[in-house]
């Protein structure tokens, strides 16, 4: 059962673009969303949570808009970036708070269940202001989660916390996913979502740039040609040297300069500046095709290349 | 892939072999930063909003008492009158920069970064303190050379007149300083106690607008002594004695108190700068 | 009208040191008029103007119902916990209403009770009662409209601070106009009226005055649950 649905959704602000067309649906299990910094993924997660409406295209959760409609709140629930929370309550009030105000029938027991879930039970009475940051995090999440939702938003979750704390919190997220829920995570940390046995959606530069299974978009990069722009001193020559090159799939000479086409970025990368010393051709300018992405695919074939 | 054959660059730590400028450089450095932070300059167009409001309004004054000088070519607004006259945009200037200068300092927990330099924490209050008297006497120095251009084009008098005219400008000139000099130390000292903006600007305004009513009262209840040392409670007040003493103008009857009036000034400038500095000696950041 | 979210409203804006700043005027308010009536009990007009129209509806009653009035709402959205507070299925009347009403009872509480005394040292208890009346109308007003300006603005506080030195002290002064659009002059009305005293100089009638309060009584509220649905976080961090 897909509850979130994104349909060629776009934001932007004046001349800016945040987001630009992205169509996605989130099913149940864990999805994560990851992307470079300021590749749109906050916003992305704040117009599915109803705090930011979309310039064009509708975000949709279990079927109603998400902007100006409290009651999604029924199912879903949010843990924002920012560290905000009421400093002056403790642990267990504050969560008793959130219970309360999404009209619990029996308050105190969800409570009690969010706050053992996140393993806050010893803390539960000190005020939050006297917590940790990772102790923050998790006090924020029994809130999100207190009232049992289908649709779990969390904007990295992961940030600033240690290992341990993170394993525990990614087994809860799984857990979670187990059940049924849809839980949605963004992070621009590869090592985190390496760990997620779930879907991926890759944001970069307000584009959705691949989705699926992370595994086999990480196979999928390997095979994808990635096209240079090269200038030189001398190009032809420099042309005719590459073509000898394994990495190399296609040459094409310009008046402009080169296109080169290569199949493993890695390697290629490391050829070139050996060819060119060996060759004595000076290369003035090599440009990436295509760098947002290149950027982001960098981070996903880190693990495959050498 | 290992290469086989390898050369270690060493581009790494690069030591700074320039000249290092010291105290001197760093304390006009932050002077004029807070400068151009107080008008708004170097930032976005929504932290000009309100200074420059404020300048308006400084203008527009002037503006009126140059026309009122040209058409009834008598000075109806002395240049001492036009500084009392805009006493409440002053106000808003004051609660609007100080906090800027001071509390966002505070807030944003920066001060490490200023007190691990060669600047010392008293140079730091001192310089913004003189940051903001600066502002807050450019604020007035403007229109008054408004006003001065004006006056010197609508007297009759010639050279002489002209000479007045800038007379006038100079004592109108000195009184503002005076303005900025007892308005700021207050301003920025209550400013450093608050560490939100918000609070910091109701804070200010609160303490200048409390004081009227007070000495209001104790001017109803008192004999004459009474109410001639009540007024040194508001500053407004105060300077505006100090003024009659030192200019010789006639708009208060101050009694031979003038004398005190001074004494009083310089103690609170003085208890004004030094709590400041001592809050900052006594910050733990 | 929510409960829990009308304490925790209260516990933050009472539980913090920002509460100490409401303490001094109050005293102060009722020190000078105690010292004023033990000095000159019987010239009350000569020191009942400034003091309680001067200090009390001028300065005392705006910067309080400024601080509280802001404060309730604008300090959560300043810094972020106001998401907290948005992402549970409450209808979003019901979260303005519950923190319009504590900043009210605040607002009221720590204006009405001195003027009351203040007046009652001046004149009479019904002067005080008067006083403390246009208190609680002078709190609702002020606290209704300071609560919308949280919602449109980033620097409430300063723009409120405009109203109070600009609108209603400077121009309030120099142009009749401008004082049927004044907070300070309905309270001085309603307190003239309800006291039944001459102490105090009312320039707007009592219908105008009502009416009014009431005005910016809805339409504050009206507008801020419209811009409280609307509310919106943007992209970036922090």
């Amino acid at each position: 059962m897909n509850l979130v649905e994104l349909r060629g959704v776009s934001r932007w602000y004046g001349n800016v673009v945040a987001v630009n067309d992205v169509t996605m649906t989130l099913g149940s299990g864990v999805t994560g969303l990851l992307g470079p910094n300021g590749a749109g993924k906050t916003t992305l997660l704040h117009m599915m949570a109803g705090f930011l409406a979309p310039s064009q295209g509708t975000v949709t959760v279990a079927g109603q808009p998400s902007w100006r409609n409290p009651e999604v709140y029924r199912i879903l629930g949010l843990v924002s970036e920012r560290e905000a929370v009421h400093g002056f309550l403790t642990a267990w009030e504050f969560v008793l708070a959130s219970a309360k105000l999404h009209r619990l029938r029996n308050p105190q027991d969800a409570a009690r269940r969010a706050i053992s879930l996140v393993e806050m039970q010893e803390a539960k009475d000190r005020r939050i202001s006297t917590f940790s940051k990772g102790m923050r995090q998790r006090t924020r999440v029994a809130a999100a989660l207190v009232h049992e939702p289908d649709v779990l938003l969390l904007d990295e979750p992961f940030n600033g916390m240690d290992p341990r704390q993170r394993m525990h919190m990614m087994d809860l997220l799984h857990h979670m996913g187990d059940t049924g829920r849809t839980v949605l995570f963004s992070s621009h940390i590869l090592e985190e979502v390496e760990q997620i046995s779930g879907t991926v959606q890759v944001i970069v530069a307000g584009r959705l740039a691949a989705s699926g299974d992370f595994r086999t978009i990480r196979r999928l990069m390997t095979h994808r040609p990635h096209v240079f722009a090269i200038r030189s001193t001398d190009d032809r020559r420099l042309a005719v040297a590459l073509v000898g090159e394994a990495s190399v799939t296609g040459v094409d000479v310009a008046t402009g300069g080169l296109a080169v086409r290569a199949g493993d970025y890695g390697s290629f990368t490391r050829a070139l500046p050996k060819i060119a010393l060996r060759e004595g051709i000076r290369v003035r300018q090599l440009v990436p095709s295509d760098e947002s992405l290149e950027s982001v695919f960098s981070y996903l074939v880190q693990g495959t290349a050498s | 892939m290992a290469l086989a054959d390898g050369v270690i660059h060493d581009i790494g730590y690069q030591r700074y072999t320039g000249p290092r400028l010291g105290r001197r450089y760093a304390a006009v450095s932050l002077y004029l930063h807070s400068l151009r932070t107080a008008f708004g300059l170097g930032r976005t167009a929504k932290a000009k909003i309100f200074p420059f409001i404020v300048v308006g309004l400084a203008f527009t004054v002037a503006a009126i008492a140059v026309a009122l000088r040209t058409q009834s070519g008598n000075v109806i607004i002395s240049y001492l009158q036009y500084c009392d006259a805009v006493g409440i945009p002053l106000l808003l200037f004051l609660a609007v920069v100080a906090p800027e200068l001071v509390s966002r300092d505070l807030r944003a927990h920066i001060l490490p970064l200023y007190f691990s330099r060669p600047l010392r924490r008293a140079d730091y209050a001192l310089v913004k303190l003189g940051a903001m008297i600066s502002a807050m006497w450019l604020v007035l120095a403007g229109p008054l050379l408004l006003m001065f251009l004006g006056g010197v084009f609508a007297q009759k008098r010639g050279a002489s007149g002209a000479w007045h005219e800038f007379t006038d400008l100079l004592g109108g000139l000195s009184y503002a300083g005076i303005y900025a000099l007892i308005f700021s130390s207050i301003a920025v000292l209550v400013a450093s106690l608050a560490s939100r903006r918000a609070v910091a600007a109701a804070s200010i305004v609160g303490v200048f607008l409390v004081t009227t009513p007070v000495v209001g009262v104790l001017q109803v209840l008192g004999g004459d002594m009474l109410r001639q040392l009540s007024r040194m409670i508001d500053p407004v007040l105060l300077i505006q004695g100090l003024s009659n003493w030192i200019y010789r103008t006639h708009t208060m009857d101050i009694a031979g108190y003038g004398p005190v009036y001074l004494a009083a000034a310089v103690l609170l400038v003085t208890g004004c700068v030094s709590l400041l500095v001592l809050r900052y000696r006594r910050l733990t950041v | 009208m929510n409960l829990t979210i009308a304490r925790i409203t209260a516990r933050g804006l009472l539980g913090r040191r920002r509460f100490l700043l409401l303490v001094p005027m109050p005293i102060l308010l009722v020190g000078l008029t105690a010292l004023a009536h033990g000095l000159q009990p019987d010239e009350a007009r000569q020191w009942a103007g400034p003091i309680l129209h001067g200090f009390g509806f001028a300065v005392l009653l705006p910067l309080i119902a400024l601080i509280v009035g802001t404060g309730v709402l604008g300090a959560e959205i300043d810094d972020g916990t106001i998401v907290h507070i948005l992402t549970k299925p409450l209808p979003r009347r019901q979260i303005v209403l519950a923190k319009l009403a504590v900043a009210v009872a605040v607002t009221a509480v720590v204006s009405a009770v001195p003027m009351f005394v203040a007046g009652v040292i001046a004149d009479s208890v019904r002067f005080g009662l008067g006083l403390a009346l246009a208190c609680v109308v002078g709190s609702i007003a002020y606290c209704a409209f300071f609560l919308l300006l949280s919602l449109v603005t980033r620097r409430p506080v300063l723009l409120g601070l405009l109203y109070v030195l600009l609108w209603e002290g400077l121009l309030g002064n120099l142009l009749a106009g401008t004082r049927a659009l004044s907070i300070e002059q309905y309270v001085l009305t309603i307190a003239a009226k309800a006291g039944d005293t001459t102490l105090l100089e009312s320039h707007v009638s009592i219908q105008v005055s009502i009416a009014m309060s009431v005005v910016f009584l809805l339409a504050g509220t009206l507008l801020a649950i419209d811009r409280l649905r609307s509310f919106t976080l943007t992209g970036e961090t922090s």
